[in-house]
């Protein structure tokens, strides 16, 4: 079988969707879980991992990489969770964190910003007009989070496999979709495609473990050969090589570990 | 039965798709091989209308937006005229653009996603590198021809990426979403589809002589926006209604001219 993220914007009717479609398909649901995850994992309370995935950096924060880290954690909980797979995940960013795993059915919901205004109305209790500003507000930030971290646009449907306006689509048309959709042959597991997943697993492992003090430093992991890329100054540090021989000790899953510097980064490296 | 609008990134994809969907489905494909009717029956070069719908005139080409404006409302005319007869697949004529408050119209976007054999090829970076500067010169013609933006998502029913879809599985699915209620004809429907259709014909015998028209048709009433000064605000008036008048289907003709317009319509 295999993972479906789903995307949308505020007040989209994406949760009743996920929740229909896991339900459909006997699939474990998961949003918000993934950061209680990631913060009992890595002892880091939950508000501020809330923050990291959803309000776009403030100035200062672009200079802290604090919000890397946090992203970090998001990424290695999640990657840990799907990697029993048959899960749906509606949780922020699932389309970009698990970017390059073959058989992640990427989906995103639209719907016309009336109509989200509209749900924002009936469900928050709050005039049109508020609803309208806070929606847009939602969806500016939404878009700024997105480009400052993964450079790219959440309004972008390529970033999709299949994208599914809801507003002349019923909720359960929608659940017909991707229910079809996951059946694709492309989008089964295959052996090759769960080994990305497991290496991707590792390589999130070691960037979780090292982003505190290096930040800016990107891992790949094939086959659980593991090659960790800094740059800049932690090229010759001392602190990396010994922390790189504590992660040898600590993490499971890894056969051989090398740094790679003054190379150019692989684009799956996370 | 339901109109599907299939509307892609590459010119192939969407041929693959329309023609397979059309097959699946047993309706008839509307695409660009009726311009050769539509050339004839407006006296104009089929060459030239298909040449239409992908270049964006220049700035400072004034006369040739006109001839370009027109030529447009040529091929929306015939092409919504074509879509009354329902069971229709149309690609390659940007009905996704004008076909706009029709219920029973499904419109589906299809990414080519990465060229797999391109990649063999080691060619990836030059296809999408090619395929980010189709998209922008699309991007700029449907602005200019109807202000909306192709790329845009939220025009689409159901966008499906082919770079983890098969084509044969995005086939299934179209054919699948086809039969929701949804997408049913409806007496309503039917009735935006014909006015849409009289707003195209009588746009294309007024942008023959005239330039700035904006038309809207409610069962065979046309209301026509136009542009003129104060001097030759009653001469145009008189022009319009006397050429909008002689459409098949026009009952009744009101005509607004203003100093400034919004020409798309």
């Amino acid at each position: 079988m295999s993972i479906i993220t789903i995307s949308r914007g505020s007040y989209s009717m994406g949760k009743a969707v996920a929740e229909q479609v896991a339900k459909k398909l006997n699939f474990d649901l998961s949003s918000r879980d993934i950061l209680l995850d990631a913060s009992r994992k890595y002892n880091v309370p939950e508000i501020k991992l809330i923050n990291a995935i959803r309000d776009p950096p403030k100035i200062i924060e672009r200079y802290s990489h604090n919000k890397q880290s946090y992203i970090a954690y998001i990424q290695s909980a999640l990657v840990e969770r799907v990697l029993n797979d048959n899960i749906v995940y509606h949780g922020l960013a699932g389309h970009l964190l698990l970017r390059g795993i073959p058989h992640v059915l990427k989906v995103r919901i639209t719907e016309n910003l009336d109509d989200r205004v509209r749900n924002r109305v009936s469900l928050d209790k709050i005039t049109a007009e508020e609803a309208r500003v806070l929606t847009l507000k939602d969806d500016q930030q939404r878009r700024k989070w997105t480009m400052f971290l993964f450079g790219e646009d959440p309004w972008n449907s390529a970033l999709y496999d299949l994208t599914i306006s809801i507003d002349r689509l019923s909720i359960d048309d929608a659940v017909d979709f991707i229910c079809q959709a996951s059946r694709s042959r492309a989008l089964q597991t295959t052996e090759a495609g769960q080994q990305q997943l497991l290496d991707l697993a590792v390589a999130c492992r070691v960037k979780a473990a090292l982003v505190d003090d290096f930040p800016t430093l990107n891992v790949t992991c094939e086959y659980g050969n593991v090659l960790v890329y800094p740059r800049g100054k932690d090229t010759a540090s001392k602190k990396l090589l010994k922390k790189l021989d504590q992660i040898r000790k600590d993490i499971s899953g890894i056969n051989h570990l090398e740094t790679h510097s003054g190379v150019k980064t692989p684009e799956k490296a996370v | 039965m339901p109109i599907i609008i299939i509307s892609a990134d590459a010119r192939e994809t969407e041929e693959g798709i329309a023609e397979k969907v059309a097959e699946a489905m047993g309706y008839t494909l509307l695409s660009p091989e009726i311009m050769a009717e539509i050339g004839t029956k407006n006296h104009l070069d089929p060459e030239q209308l298909c040449n239409e719908l992908e270049a964006t005139p220049h700035l400072f080409q004034k006369l040739l937006s006109c001839q370009w404006r027109h030529d447009l409302a040529c091929i929306e005319g015939e092409v919504l005229e074509r879509m009354l007869a329902d069971n229709i697949v149309c690609q390659g004529l940007c009905a996704h653009l004008y076909v706009l408050g029709v219920s029973h119209a499904m419109k589906v976007r299809i990414l080519s996603g990465d060229d797999r054999a391109a990649a063999n090829q080691g060619l990836l970076e030059k296809t999408k590198r090619d395929r980010v500067v189709q998209c922008r010169q699309r991007k700029k013609w449907s602005m200019a021809a109807y202000g909306n933006d192709e790329t845009d998502l939220s025009r689409y029913d159901l966008v499906i990426n082919l770079g983890q879809i098969d084509p044969d599985e995005a086939v299934k699915t179209i054919t699948h979403a086809a039969a929701f209620r949804k997408f049913q004809v409806m007496t309503y429907s039917i009735k935006c589809l014909a006015n849409l259709a009289l707003s195209a014909r009588v746009t294309a015998v007024l942008l023959e002589t005239m330039s700035d028209i904006r038309v809207e048709s409610n069962d065979g009433s046309v209301v026509i926006f136009g542009k003129a000064s104060n001097r030759n605000k009653l001469s145009k008036i008189t022009k319009i209604k006397e050429l909008a008048g002689k459409v098949k289907g026009v009952n009744f003709v009101e005509v607004h001219v203003k100093r400034n317009i919004n020409p798309i319509s």
